[in-house]
Parts: C-alpha cells; sequence; structure tokens
C-alpha cells in the first residue's frame, strides 16, 4: 500500500495547461528526488500535495486524507503532510524555538510544556539545541532552513515535502542541511524533495521523478536512470547538470 | 505702551487645565483603544475582502476621511438626537474619536496586513493552521509592527483634533482653557500655556506609545 498515491492530476493556471494527468505513488519511508528543467512543473506538484495549489482534476491521497477538484476543507491533508520552501519562510516575529511550537499548540491544542518539549527535541535534531530562543535574523541560512525543517517536523507529518530547499543558501551552508535530510532518510521518513543536487538524489533517493512539460516523463531507481536515460530529454538534462 | 504679561490669573486654574488635559488624556486613551480595535475589525474586512463588510468598511473609511472631524462629531451630538439617538457630551465625543480613528487606523493597519510576505501566509497553510489562526499568531504583530510609528501618528494627531469637543462642552482641555479666557481676559497667556501642555502631552504620548510598541507589539529586545 502506498503512503501517497496521485492519480490523474491536472493543473492549469488560466490557459497554461501546467500538470498535464501526473500519476505517482510513494511507498512509506520512500526517498523521492524531482528533477526537471525550471518550469516543468516540480514546484506546482509539491504544492498541489499539501493544498497549497488547488487541481483541476484527478486525485490525490496522502495516508488516508484526499484532494480533489474543488475541494475546500485542506486541513485533514495538511495534517499528513509537511513542506519545507526554499525561501524558509520562518516567522520573524517569533524565535526559532517560538516558530517550531506554534503550530503544535494552535493547531493541534497541544499544552505549552509538551509542545515545549517536541519543540526542543526537533531542535536538538537539526542539531540547533543551542538556537532555540534566538530570532531569525540572528541564525545564518543554512541554521534557518534547519529551523524550518523542526518546524514541519514538530507536527509529526507522514511526508515531508522540500522544494529546493538548498537553492537559497551559500554553497558552504549546503551540506549542513542536506545532512539533517539525510538523517531524516535514514531514519525512515518519507521524503518528497524537488533538488538540484544530482549527486545527493543519487545517494539518497530511491526513486528519481523526472518531470518534463507538466509530466512524469521518466521514474525509476536513480541509480539506474542516471546511468541509463531512456529518453533524450533525461539523456540531455542529466548532460547539462554534469 | 508694551503688552504686560501676567500668568497669574491662568495658574489660578490650574486645577481646571490639570483636569481638562486629564479628560484629553482619558479622551484620547479611550478613542485610541476602541478605534484601534475597530481598525483591526475593519483591516481585516478589506484586505480579506469579507462581502459585504469590505464594501461597508470602504465606504466608512471614505466618509471619514473626507469629512471635517468637527462635523462628524457635531452630526453625532447634535444631528442624531432628531433620529432619537441622544448621548452626553462625553460618549458623543469618545464616539466621534473611535468613529475618526477607526477610519484612519482602518487603512494604516491594511497596508500593514498586506504587507505580509506570501511566503508566511504558505508557512503557516502547510503548517495546517486556519485562516484566523495565520492571522493571529503569524500576521498581526509584524503587521502592526510595521505600522506601528503610523498608527502612532495618527493618535496624536487625533489627541490634538479632539481640542473641538470643546464646541460640545465637552470638558476637556480646551474647553478648560477658553473658560479660563474668558475669565481672565488674559488670552495670550492662557493659550500659550495651553499649547504647551498639548505639546508636552504630545511628547509624553509618543514616548508612551513606542515604548508600548516595542513591548508588546515588537516583542522582543531589540
Ligand atoms: N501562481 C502561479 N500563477 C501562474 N502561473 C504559475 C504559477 N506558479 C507557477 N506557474 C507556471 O507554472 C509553470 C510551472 O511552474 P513551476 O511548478 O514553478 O515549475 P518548476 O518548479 O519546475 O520550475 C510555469 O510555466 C510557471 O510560470
Ligand atoms: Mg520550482
Amino acid at each position: 500500500m502506498s503512503l501517497v498515491k496521485i492519480a490523474g492530476l491536472h493543473k492549469h493556471f488560466g490557459s497554461n495547461h501546467v500538470l498535464k494527468g501526473i500519476d505517482l505513488e510513494i511507498a512509506e519511508g520512500e526517498v523521492v528526488a524531482i528533477i526537471g528543467r525550471s518550469g516543468s512543473g516540480k514546484s506546482t506538484l509539491l504544492r498541489t500535495i499539501n493544498g497549497l495549489e488547488s487541481i483541476d482534476d484527478g486525485e490525490i491521497v496522502v495516508d488516508g486524507a484526499t484532494l480533489h477538484a474543488g475541494d475546500k476543507d485542506l486541513r485533514p491533508l495538511r495534517l499528513k503532510v509537511g513542506m519545507v520552501f526554499q525561501q524558509f519562510n520562518l516567522f520573524p516575529h517569533l524565535t526559532a524555538g517560538e516558530n517550531v511550537m506554534l503550530a503544535p499548540t494552535v493547531v493541534k491544542k497541544t499544552p505549552r510544556a509538551e509542545a515545549m518539549e517536541i519543540a526542543r527535541k526537533m531542535m536538538a535534531k537539526v542539531g540547533l539545541a543551542e538556537k532555540f530562543d534566538s530570532y531569525p535574523d540572528q541564525l545564518s541560512g543554512g541554521q534557518q532552513q534547519r529551523v524550518a525543517i523542526a518546524r514541519a517536523l514538530a507536527m509529526n507529518p507522514r511526508v515531508l515535502l522540500c522544494d529546493e530547499i538548498t537553492s537559497a543558501l551559500d554553497p558552504e551552508l549546503v551540506n549542513e542541511v542536506l545532512s539533517v535530510v539525510k538523517q531524516l532518510a535514514a531514519e525512515g521518513m518519507t521524503l518528497v524533495m524537488v533538488t538540484h543536487e544530482m549527486r545527493f538524489a543519487r545517494e539518497v533517493g530511491d526513486k528519481l521523478v523526472f518531470m518534463y512539460q507538466g509530466r512524469v516523463h521518466e521514474a525509476g531507481p536513480p541509480r539506474e536512470l542516471f546511468a541509463n536515460p531512456q529518453t533524450e530529454e533525461l539523456a540531455s538534462f542529466v548532460g547539462s547538470i554534469n | 505702551m508694551a503688552y504686560q504679561f501676567e500668568f497669574t490669573p491662568v495658574f489660578e486654574h490650574a486645577d481646571l487645565l490639570l483636569k481638562g488635559a486629564g479628560f484629553t488624556l482619558a479622551l484620547t486613551v479611550t478613542g485610541a483603544v476602541l478605534g484601534i480595535g475597530l481598525g483591526i475589525v475593519g483591516a481585516i474586512c478589506r484586505a480579506w475582502q469579507l462581502k459585504p463588510f469590505n464594501w461597508l468598511f470602504g465606504a466608512y473609511v471614505e466618509v471619514i476621511r473626507n469629512t471635517p472631524f468637527l462635523v462628524q462629531l457635531f452630526f453625532i451630538f447634535f444631528g442624531l438626537p432628531s433620529l432619537g439617538v441622544k448621548m452626553g457630551e462625553w460618549e458623543a465625543a469618545v464616539l466621534a474619536m473611535v468613529i475618526n480613528l477607526g477610519a484612519y487606523s482602518t487603512e494604516i493597519i491594511r497596508a500593514g496586513i498586506i504587507a505580509t510576505p506570501r511566503g508566511q501566509l504558505e508557512a503557516a497553510a502547510s503548517l495546517a493552521m486556519s485562516r484566523a489562526e495565520t492571522f493571529r499568531h503569524v500576521v498581526l504583530r509584524p503587521a502592526l509592527q510595521k505600522v506601528w510609528p503610523a498608527l502612532t501618528s495618527q493618535v496624536i494627531i487625533v489627541m490634538l483634533g479632539s481640542a473641538v469637543c470643546s464646541q460640545i462642552a465637552t470638558e476637556e482641555l480646551t474647553f478648560a482653557a477658553n473658560f479660563i479666557q474668558s475669565r481672565s481676559f488674559r488670552a495670550f497667556e492662557t493659550y500659550f500655556v495651553t499649547t504647551a501642555i498639548y505639546f508636552a502631552l504630545a511628547v509624553l504620548l509618543r514616548q508612551v506609545l513606542m515604548a508600548l510598541g516595542r513591548r508588546f507589539v515588537i516583542g522582543r529586545p531589540a
């Protein structure tokens, strides 16, 4: 049984047909890396999985929570899905710890003391226990992104979506974020990452998804796909990256 | 012949001036708390386009911003009784100030709300926070923080504008000054002292509001 099941997914922005029938299944604990050229629909696909974008046709099921065209109540889905953004998007008026505590207290009504404990655990997990009381603008980009991961994890999601989470970082800060992700993967977290880090995708990914013009053009084990692309488009994309 | 300054007749009524200044402050504080509260509600309706309230608040803001405060006050105090709505001069003055400040702060706070970066809203949504939860915990404080200096200035403008409440015999500072002037015939001295008091009140109020902003709105050590 797959944890995430996407079937016949279509999405338009006005007359721009951005997702043209996506079918994708993700098993529990699987690490999926999504690659593809800019504008191929990677972010849009990720954003539909937690209801940040509405869908026009098809179905998304995450651990029993469903999304169809026209659905208004997105809460059940969002409770199952965490997301980390390229630009971190920490709440600037709250400390790192408060950022992590906010959703558990507000959404899940977790008692403060318990939420604090969860937050401390998550901050320790991303290696930032000592930054609990720092404000976002007192942290480096890499640290902010790790807090953003801790914030998503504090809601105990079944799957974590990461949209180019190292793209806004200085090169020397990329690894500290990737190593957190690697550790999550090793702990069995289900991950869907849009990434340009091909080496990372190859090392950590269980499945590689190549998006091309709004479709899943090729999918399979990363090593096989990189070594032996079945389509010209993937071959040329891999060529252009390396 | 040179004018002989004579402040004694003014200071003989120091108690009236003090009481008037107290009234002005009380009027301003009440008006500010309720007016900013009204402004937050108005700003939410406008920013979220909650029909029909966004339209109602839009019309309200336009009417208030394009008419004189004195006329608004007269309308409430002299006009409304014709419809059977009667109130004392204190209530009328407070109501006029709330309505006036409410309109300006609706626009000021709305500007703060719509300046919220989209990424903040998306992060909150991805954490399964509802729109109301997002507003309360993510949007409101940074929005108020951004516009707090503008709100502070508006509160001071309203405090200075409250002088016209003397026209309906609200016993605030200007009312006291007019009374003292009419008894002492010392216009220069009376209004000189009154001006100084308004100035001091405005400076004081600005300091207090900025301190409040740092403490409650910004809410973090600088
Ligand atoms: N909010 C939006 N409104 C209109 N068009 C959008 C929006 N978001 C993305 N698009 C369009 O959808 C297409 C896919 O974008 P995106 O999913 O961001 O691609 P990728 O992440 O692969 O670079 C692009 O043509 C982009 O211009
Ligand atoms: Mg993208």
